[in-house]
């Protein structure tokens, strides 16, 4: 009964795709075979992606952009958890600073990576490093605020009933306090895997090294419209695709082990 | 000259009124103590202060003459709540207080086996939290503190989610560990047939602010039977002074609204 819900739900899903792609083909049509608007590469249209798609494909552009972008997100990313992860045991451990340093925190985490990107040319210079550090900056007090976050939601008694049990506080945190957080961890990690992609894109948009926010300029340079649709679609496929198999699959196994869904 | 409580007292911040007032008790080693009291009281306030969990606003309390300054394993608390962790088993959870203190891998085995077998979760042991019963928890969570053997144990309400089934059952084995073991126990309860069951003395605390309206001593020979005459007229005894503080509390509460 499940499962026949979900391949429904699925099916449905697909059918709305299916004729919202077809309903921007007719539209593209109408609009400049027939009412005559605008000209044919003023707009993409889903021929025209597929067909550059097609040609990314098969030059082997898009395999490579695609490599090297998830390369840099990955280093970048993991270099902001590990960051991240410190400053946010800093401020989840010691009162003073979570009043002082995290407002300070969340301020910063306000502020939309692209504006780190002349702080990254004027230290590192147009270098593959300017890409890497607007990566760290976009998403490393993302992941401090979310370890944060889940230490300060960890159930209270599960603290006290460790207390009465004689832990000590290396063992609060080692048996308690993380494997409790963990849930929420793996939550705010999520989030700050989409900044991280995001801030990658705003990094990469402004150098000339290989990636997808490069080829994304080139579709632009050679005023190729369906090249920076296609270049568009795989961002988010790729930043989605990460979440779902690495993020949301981690997080759901460990809900699902503590009988949470 | 176990555990000595001397006027504690408890404001809570932004209350308006003392929750606890000036409580003075001696504990003597291996006495059964059990609360009772009107919800609300300070029962589980006053076992927190005594476990090290909570700080009293003013007075001392002593553990074989060395001050309470914080939670340790000689005082483990069974909360009202059964406080398990859910990334643990129930094997794992009620070993978990013995790896914290470094026993042995076969002690904790053992006694871990011999706590689960006594409260029949034997069967249980792999199971996941979230896949036992309510009263499956809180047998868990008994088993998980009877296995640090502590010398003073602390239990609030620990059968008041089980049905009268095992609640009777859990009481006689809890009688027979602590004739066993002659533990110091403090048991919180509403429940004064409990009560009168498990304890030497009781103590009936009143309400708002949370004093010891009295202390029953209970001199029925153990075990005791909950139908005998004896057992009914020191329960009918206890409960009566139960219920004037519960009236009590209800009349204030009616002219003051
Ligand atoms: N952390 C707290 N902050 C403020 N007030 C509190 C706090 N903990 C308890 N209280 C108050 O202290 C009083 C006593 O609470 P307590 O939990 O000790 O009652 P109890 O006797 O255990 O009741 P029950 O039988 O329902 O468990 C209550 O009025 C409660 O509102
Ligand atoms: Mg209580």
């Amino acid at each position: 009964m499940q499962k026949k819900n979900t391949i429904a739900a699925k099916l449905n899903n697909l059918l709305f795709y299916i004729a919202l792609i077809l309903i921007w083909q007719g539209v593209y049509y109408w609009g400049t075979a027939i009412a005559g608007l605008w000209k044919p590469y003023a707009l993409p249209n889903p021929l025209g992606v597929v067909e550059s798609l097609k040609k990314l494909a098969v030059t082997g552009v898009l395999f490579q952009a695609t490599a090297y972008s998830l390369r840099r997100a990955l280093i970048g990313f993991l270099l902001s958890i590990l960051i991240g992860t410190v400053l946010g045991l800093v401020i989840a451990a010691s009162d003073y600073f979570n009043r002082n340093l995290k407002p300070l925190l969340t301020g910063i985490q306000s502020l939309p990576s692209v504006c780190w990107v002349p702080f990254a040319i004027l230290w590192f210079g147009l270098d593959e490093s300017a890409i890497l550090f607007v990566v760290v900056i976009g998403s490393t007090f993302s992941v401090s605020l979310a370890i944060e976050n889940a230490i300060r939601t960890v159930p209270p008694l599960y603290i006290k009933a460790a207390r009465t049990m004689g832990a000590s506080h290396l063992q609060l945190y080692r048996d308690v306090i993380f494997p409790a957080a963990l849930p929420g961890f793996l939550a705010g990690l999520k989030q700050s895997w989409s900044f991280a992609w995001r801030a990658l894109m705003s990094g990469e948009v402004m150098s000339a090294y290989v990636g997808l926010g490069y080829t994304l300029m080139a579709g632009r340079d050679i005023a190729d419209i369906n090249q920076v649709t296609a270049v568009m679609l795989i961002i988010i496929l790729v930043g989605i695709l990460i979440d779902r198999l690495v993020f949301s699959n981690l997080e759901h196994r460990i809900l699902k082990q503590r009988g949470l869904v | 000259m176990a555990l000595e409580i001397r006027h504690i007292s408890r404001t809570f911040t932004g209350s308006r009124s003392e929750t606890l007032r000036d409580i003075s008790l001696t504990i003597e080693d291996g006495e059964f103590i059990c609360i009772v009291g009107p919800s609300g009281c300070g029962k589980s306030t006053l076992l927190n202060i005594i476990a090290g969990l909570d700080t009293a606003s003013d007075g001392e309390l002593f553990l074989n003459g060395n001050p309470i300054t914080g939670p340790g394993s000689d005082r483990v608390v069974m909360f009202q709540e059964h406080a398990l962790y859910p990334w643990l088993n129930v094997m794992d959870n009620v070993k978990f207080g013995m790896k914290l203190a470094g026993l042995p891998k076969e002690e904790q085995a053992a006694r871990a086996e011999h706590y689960l077998k006594m409260v029949q979760l034997w069967d249980f042991r792999h199971y996941k939290i979230h896949e036992i019963s309510g009263g499956m928890k809180q047998r868990t969570a008994l088993a998980r503190a009877l296995c640090l053997d502590s010398p003073v144990l602390l239990m609030d309400e620990p059968f008041s989610a089980l049905d009268k089934q095992t609640t009777n059952k859990l009481r006689s084995d809890l009688e027979h560990i602590w004739e066993e073991t002659r533990k110091t126990i403090l048991f919180v309860t509403h429940s004064v047939e409990e009560a009168v069951f498990l304890a030497d003395r009781i103590v009936v605390l009143s309400d708002n602010p949370g004093c010891v309206r009295d202390v029953f001593p209970v001199d029925l020979p153990r075990p005791r039977q909950i139908d005998s005459e004896d057992f009914l007229k020191v329960r009918h005894q206890i409960l009566s002074c139960v219920e004037r503080e519960v009236q009590k509390f209800a009349k204030e509460e009616y002219d003051r609204g």
